[in-house]
């Protein structure tokens, strides 16, 4: 094609974004020495309001009671957090009877064990539960359900049926008429690791910038409205964080400055979402706080570019996402088993809650008197990043509500983004290699 | 006053007083602290002494009292780490409808704001 000024200009499609975050932030809370109690409490409250809502459909004739009202013999119904005791699971104590050796007295793996087994606790008592309804495999420390059974002689609860608090109600999608909108969500690009391949990423902004390919190319590009990148941004060594006061300390800082030229290339031209994951400078506890923009003096520059949260909740065009740098699945892997991460995640978004583990194994701030990982409006799209690979699934509720979960996948090792259309919730991958396979 | 030191048995630190005065009960809240004065008359060691006052049971009033149970009441959750207001604001919040006089008391009397157990566990 010669020069022809007569040829339009690809427009970038735009559409209205709106950040739910404010639930995870911290900075207007105040530490006054309160421990995990008062979360527990508030997430016991929360939930059993919910269940004593949803129990007079599930078993309209059978009584309400707490623990310490249990009579033996006699069904009920009780509501409770779920404690599962593992026999596995390292215990701070052990460190003083263990002899000290160097390699780390625990190691991430399953936790899990045949004896383990579940205890039902509120305020009033606990109860332990017994019967072969409840699989403890499945369930863990931190959940809040509702359970039908009865007082066993030997002081047990027998589980006849539990009920968990099921999806929650979904805003309805917005009418189909619409033009097909791409969302990129991408997590585990490690900058700064062995593991990472710079030019994999640039292949990745070069497409959403539309510089890749031709004219086709870009205009599928041209329909990418919004980037998110969920956690593990970058990874710094660890073994240059030990030795902080060597002569090299400029190259600490290096992943993120190569991070930074990067996202301004992407923030230059589409609205772009970070979110902190375990290896990022950020906090530890969950919620995450967003990274601090003085680690991107380039990007934070764009208005386009906005750091958020972990968990990260917001809507474009009306429709929901929500999702995490993939902590809670991780940590639900230690302490129970489900056949993929998939199954996980439809697990939490059925118990209601993003990360129930926390703050019994997963860090968390102690919050009084709310408990923001509870899922209060069922997204459109749920996502976690930092997964083993890529998966998706359509996830059905029984009032008619609609999930796509979203399993994103390191991209350092799998050179895999994950794309959702905004029109129909459909998802695929962008798969970006450098090496030719034989 | 009869106090009876040197005895191993639960008399030696719980010591009895008849109550000639009034009519409250001292014993349950007095055990605890007499646990480690096995034999002594010191009623109160003085690492127990909680915001600058001795802790008798004639220092606080009906107004603590009332503060004291609300405190102590687990329907509104643990009390610990939390002023007495943040608690009251947090149990009418999450609709629990705790007594309004509570929250006339601590906004304004002289009281306590903080939980029964501050400064002490």
């Amino acid at each position: 094609m010669g020069i022809d000024g007569e040829e339009a200009l690809l427009q970038r499609k735009q559409s209205t974004y709106l950040s739910l975050d404010e639930t995870f932030e911290i900075r207007k809370e105040t530490y006054r020495g309160q421990q995990y109690s008062q979360i527990y409490f508030a997430r016991l409250h929360l939930m059993r309001t919910l269940l004593y809502s949803l129990v007079p459909n599930w078993k309209p004739s059978l009584p309400v009671c707490t623990v310490l009202e249990l009579e033996g013999g006699k069904e009920c119904i009780i509501v409770g957090t779920l404690y599962k005791h593992m026999k596995l699971k390292p215990s701070i104590l052990d460190e003083y009877s263990k002899e000290r050796s160097a390699t780390p007295l625990v190691k991430p793996h399953n936790f899990m064990h045949p004896d383990d087994h579940l205890v039902l606790e509120d305020e009033s008592g606990r109860v332990k539960l017994s019967g072969t309804m409840l699989l403890p495999s499945a369930y863990v420390t931190g959940l809040v359900v509702a359970l039908h059974g009865k007082e066993t002689g030997a002081g047990d609860f027998l589980v006849l049926e539990i009920l968990e608090a099921g999806l929650a109600p979904q805003i309805e999608l917005p009418l189909k008429s619409r033009e097909d909108k791409y969302v990129v969500l991408v997590s585990g690009l490690s900058i700064g690791s062995s593991t990472s391949n710079p030019l994999q990423f640039q292949l990745l902004v070069d497409h959403i910038t539309g510089h890749l390919g031709d004219e086709k190319q870009q205009d599928i590009a041209a329909q990418i409205v919004h980037v998110v990148i969920a956690g593990n941004s970058v990874e710094i060594p660890h073994g240059l964080l030990n030795n902080l006061a060597s002569k090299d300390q400029s190259s600490h800082s290096d992943p993120i400055q190569e991070l930074d030229i990067l996202l301004t290339q992407i923030a230059a031209g589409v609205p772009l979402d970070i979110m902190p994951g375990v290896n990022d400078p950020a906090n530890f506890s969950l919620p995450q706080q967003a990274l601090n923009r003085c680690l991107f003096p380039g990007s934070a520059a764009y208005n386009t570019f906005r750091s958020c949260t972990n968990p990260h909740c917001f809507e474009l065009d009306n429709i929901r996402f929500l999702g995490t740098s993939g902590q809670n699945i991780d940590d639900l892997q230690k302490y129970s088993e489900a056949k993929d991460q998939l199954e996980f995640m439809e697990r939490t978004l059925k118990w209601r809650h993003l990360a129930p583990t926390a703050p019994n194994t997963l860090g968390c701030y102690p919050f009084t008197d709310r408990d923001p990982f509870m899922i209060e409006s069922c997204p459109h799209v749920y996502f976690a990043g930092n997964m083993d690979k890529y998966d998706t699934h359509l996830l059905k509720g029984s009032e008619g509500q609609l999930v796509r979960l979203v399993s994103i996948p390191k991209f350092s090792k799998t050179g895999i983004a994950v794309v959702v259309n905004l029109r129909n919730l459909e998802c695929h991958t962008l798969s970006f290699g450098t090496q030719f396979s034989s | 006053m009869a106090t009876r030191s040197s005895s191993k048995s639960i008399e030696g630190f719980y010591k009895q007083k008849k109550n000639t005065t009034t009519t409250k009960k001292t014993s349950k809240r007095k055990s605890p602290k007499h646990a480690a004065t096995v034999g002594s008359d010191v009623t109160q060691p003085t690492a127990l002494i909680s915001h600058g006052s001795l802790d008798l049971k004639d220092d606080y009033d009906k107004n603590e009292e009332v503060l004291r149970q609300f405190d102590m009441n687990m329907a509104y959750g643990p009390c610990l780490g939390m002023t007495r207001l943040a608690r009251w604001e947090r149990a009418t919040r999450l609709g629990l409808n705790p007594p309004k006089e509570i929250e006339g008391l601590l906004k304004g009397g002289e009281v306590q704001a903080e939980c029964l157990w501050q400064d002490r566990v």
